[in-house]
């Protein structure tokens, strides 16, 4: 009795198990017509985030292009490089799509992993975002400058929110060594909110962000941009004054900032491809998902293919080189064929 | 403030509204339940659900299912000792030892109850107190979280059942396994071996669902002749009496739950771990031993957790920041509505916060009414013969663990932590401090790296400022006095 119980629970374990590697196999069927079944979009950051934030926005207005549904999984990790491969290796018929940010552009030369955007096609990059460098009211800087001189004056002294090499105010913070001496005190946070709530606190002295979660605190007065990280002024920020105007050389890094667009393998169908592109390009010039962007504090893209690929390599290009020489790499760009901008 | 009222009972006279927050808290009573199911999984989907409804009407089901869902964590963790979300973790401790003794009807109760009272004074607390606790959070840091998380760590003395050592060695493994993955400072790869999928660290949620549920089905197997306990269903409502006794504890640890829900990056999983340790020290002499069914561990659970949602909105209507991951989405959501979550969102969207107060209020109710009724049938679960429940715990952790990122190799961690689990459990170890370091492991971890590097490594500047910031000094003397304490106690 007891032992034909036994082997009952072992029975219901292992059909569990095979169930549910059932489930997974059997979403990677081929078909021709595209599409025929729901589609799987895996989200690269988790929930909450900018990117989530961004991939849930534009779904709704591509679903009915494609009459099918596009359902959103949040798989985060490995800063990105998790889903990137998950997504690489699945089978390339547009059944799963990568909806991620620019990390992967990074994967290589921070030794994470060695798949990144070359090996995807880019079906939209919809929106890119915009930098801004932040600091609190109750600190004397009111520009870029001054904040630089002080940083000149007082070395090692003034702290920068960060959120770890290769992240944003990493970025932004390379750019600004490359004109010179440039010794803070980079304090790493989880993300943008995160390192927000610590300057709002006081507890760091500056931090270059997205705009998108920092907006609502300048026009409150509780942050103040001292600079835009764009070679012209944005309309939501008009007073502010772009970092080229203090500090021409910066454009050779711009455009520059994060990006968020959706991916498929490069191995998919072209029939896939060019529907997928298709229905992201009409979702992506809805107006109200225009407005979104903007609001969100982005920049508007909705590229795809060619263009994309382009924008794609310069970004890699500009950043790769730019934390190379911070000496923030693992391995030089050189190793992946990447030009020097 | 006839303003304020008026915004407030919106989605009380508003039958739609009012529908679809009773509708939210039903929904989110049972998306907890599940293990693996999350809120935050909950209200992302809810995100292209609602998309194309008024923002009210998203709000309104979003909050329902954030408050169900808190509480519905509770049930499966005194059920089946499987919690449902990590804020029940606490609540298996002494939940399950609960049902285990026939008590599980009257557990559910107390649970429901004590949610219910956490719940209001989190929502009372966001009414009064909102802006000058969003300010008072703001002032934290991260050494102080630093202490925070090393206050939660002392709590390891009350977890380790037997022997301390057993304990200090699962919360060690806890914080090693919490140490795997991407060096949250530096991306660099910790005890990854070079595998892509270790990267990712250990899925916590997996590793919760493994110690807990895997381990006992395990452990249970040696005991499958034996009859299940009659559940004693006679008396399910705690007395009046009761509630009176433990309202100064429920008060107290509700408090602790606000607070901690507020802070941005800890949410009702730290609180009610808190919260838990906080019950212990100052309860002399508890209905039963902690960890063997004592109503206070309940208590102290059941009430941070669910005041921590309160806590968790105070942040977020104030200054669009998120108090935790749920509210992380719901910022998300307001963006994609066309409201700007930031400092200015009270003054210019005024009817968002007494609308959500309103909301908060109204699902809070949801969970006594949903809460109480149906207990007799749920408690009838822990009656069943073992040969039947045993193999649905099984499919229950496997399908709940696949649905967290629909990931296979989530599901070889729970199998392998549900066999180590058993393993230790077999040989006196407590599971529980495991998870304690889990969670706790990462923030200390990193608070602590960042509370270096702002004083540039500087050590002596590193203490001084443990000592001239008044939350901080407040901190670390608590975390003083409660070392001195359990050294004393030791002696005696």
């Amino acid at each position: 009795m007891k032992k034909s119980k036994l082997v009952l629970w072992l029975l219901l374990t292992s059909v569990t198990v095979s169930g549910a590697a059932f489930v997974h196999f059997t979403l990677e069927s081929p078909t021709t017509n595209y599409p025929t079944r729901n589609i799987q979009g895996i989200i690269m950051w988790g929930a909450g985030g900018a990117t989530d934030t961004m991939s849930r926005a534009i779904t709704p207005y591509v679903e009915p292009q494609l009459n099918k549904e596009i359902v959103l999984i949040n798989r985060s990790g490995g800063a990105g490089a998790i889903s990137t491969k998950y997504v690489h290796n699945k089978k390339p018929d547009g059944y799963t799509l990568l909806y991620g940010a620019e990390n992967p552009q990074l994967h290589g030369v921070l030794g994470l992993s060695d798949i990144d955007y070359s090996e995807f096609y880019a079906v939209n990059v919809l929106a890119r975002g915009i930098s801004v460098i932040v600091s609190h009211p109750d600190q004397p800087w009111r520009s870029l400058k001054e904040l630089m001189d002080d940083v000149k004056a007082r070395p090692k002294e003034i702290k920068m929110g960060s959120t770890g090499p290769g992240g944003l105010p990493y970025v932004v913070g390379a750019m600004l060594g490359s004109e010179g001496a440039f010794e803070v005190i980079p304090v790493p946070f989880d993300g943008d909110g995160p390192a927000i709530t610590a300057l709002l606190g006081g507890h760091v002295d500056f931090l270059p962000s997205g705009f998108t979660a920092t907006a609502e605190h300048i026009r409150s007065g509780r942050l103040i941009a001292l600079a835009v990280v764009n070679d012209k002024e944005i309309s939501l920020l008009p007073s502010v004054p772009p970092i080229t105007l203090d500090y021409p050389s910066f454009k050779k890094f711009l455009p520059w900032g994060p990006f968020y667009g959706v991916f498929i393998n490069k191995q998919a169908p072209r029939n896939v491809k060019e529907t997928l592109t298709k229905a992201f390009h009409h979702g992506a010039s809805n107006p109200q998902f225009i407005r979104f962007v903007n609001d969100f504090g982005a920049i508007p893209m909705n590229i795809s293919g060619q263009e994309a690929d382009e924008f794609l390599r310069k970004w890699q290009s500009v950043t790769t080189w730019l934390l190379h020489d911070a000496g923030a790499t693992k391995k030089s760009p050189t190793i992946f064929e990447i030009p020097r901008p | 403030m006839s303003q304020a009222f008026e915004y407030f009972s919106m989605g009380w006279v508003d039958p739609y509204l009012f529908f679809l927050t009773a509708l939210g808290t039903f929904a989110g009573i049972y998306v907890g339940a599940i293990p693996g199911l999350s809120v935050t999984m909950a209200v992302s989907i809810l995100i292209s659900f609602t998309f194309a409804w008024d923002v009210n009407e998203a709000l309104a089901l979003m909050a329902g299912v954030f408050m169900g869902g808190v509480y519905g964590g509770s049930r499966t963790a005194i059920l089946l000792n499987i919690p449902g979300a990590p804020s029940a973790v606490v609540t298996a401790l002494d939940g399950y030892p609960l049902a285990k003794r026939g008590e599980a009807g009257s557990a559910i109760g107390l649970s429901t109850v004590m949610s219910f009272i956490g719940g209001l004074i989190g929502i009372i607390t966001l009414m009064i107190a909102a802006p000058i606790i969003s300010e008072f959070t703001l002032m934290f840091a991260p050494r102080d979280y630093f202490l925070l998380a090393i206050l939660g760590l002392l709590l390891v003395g009350a977890l380790s059942g037997e022997s301390l050592a057993k304990g200090i060695f699962c919360a060690a493994l806890g914080v090693t396994l919490g140490m795997i993955g991407l060096d949250p400072l530096t991306a660099e790869e910790r005890f990854t071996f070079g595998n892509l999928e270790l990267t990712g660290g250990v899925p916590y949620i997996a590793a919760m669902i493994g110690f807990f549920g895997i381990a006992e089905v395990f452990v249970q197997l040696h005991h499958l002749d034996i009859k299940p306990i009659r559940q004693n269903l006679e008396k399910i409502l705690p007395s009046w009496k009761l509630v009176k006794k433990y309202l100064p504890l429920s008060l107290q640890t509700s408090g602790i739950g606000v607070i901690v829900g507020a802070l941005p990056g800890t949410g009702g999983d730290i609180a009610s771990l808190l919260a838990y340790d906080h019950a212990k020290r100052i309860t002399k002499d508890p209905s039963v031993p902690f960890g063997e069914g004592a109503y206070e561990g309940l208590i102290a659970a059941e009430t941070a957790n669910n005041a921590a949602v309160g806590g968790a909105y105070i942040p977020m209507l104030t200054l669009g920041m998120p108090g935790d991951a749920v509210t992380a989405v719901m910022i998300g959501a307001l963006f994609i509505h066309g409201i700007q979550p930031g400092p200015l969102m009270l003054t210019e969207t005024p009817h968002l916060f007494w609308f959500t107060v309103g909301n908060l209020t109204l699902a809070n109710l949801c969970i006594l009414i949903f809460g109480l009724t149906g207990i007799k049938l749920f408690s009838k679960i822990v009656q069943c013969p073992k040969g039947i429940l045993l193999p649905i715990i099984v499919v229950l952790s496997v399908v709940g663990t696949y649905a967290i990122q629909n990931s296979v190799v989530d599901i070889y961690w729970m199998f392998g932590c549900g066999v180590l689990g058993y393993f230790l459990k077999m040989y006196g170890y407590q599971v529980a401090p495991i998870i304690l370091g889990i969670i706790l492991g990462p923030m200390i971890d990193v608070s602590y790296r960042r509370a270096a590097l702002s004083v540039q490594n500087d050590i002596g500047l590193f203490f001084w400022e443990f000592l001239s910031n008044p939350i901080s000094l407040i901190l670390t003397a608590s975390v003083f006095l409660i070392l001195l304490n359990q050294f004393r106690n030791r002696k005696t």
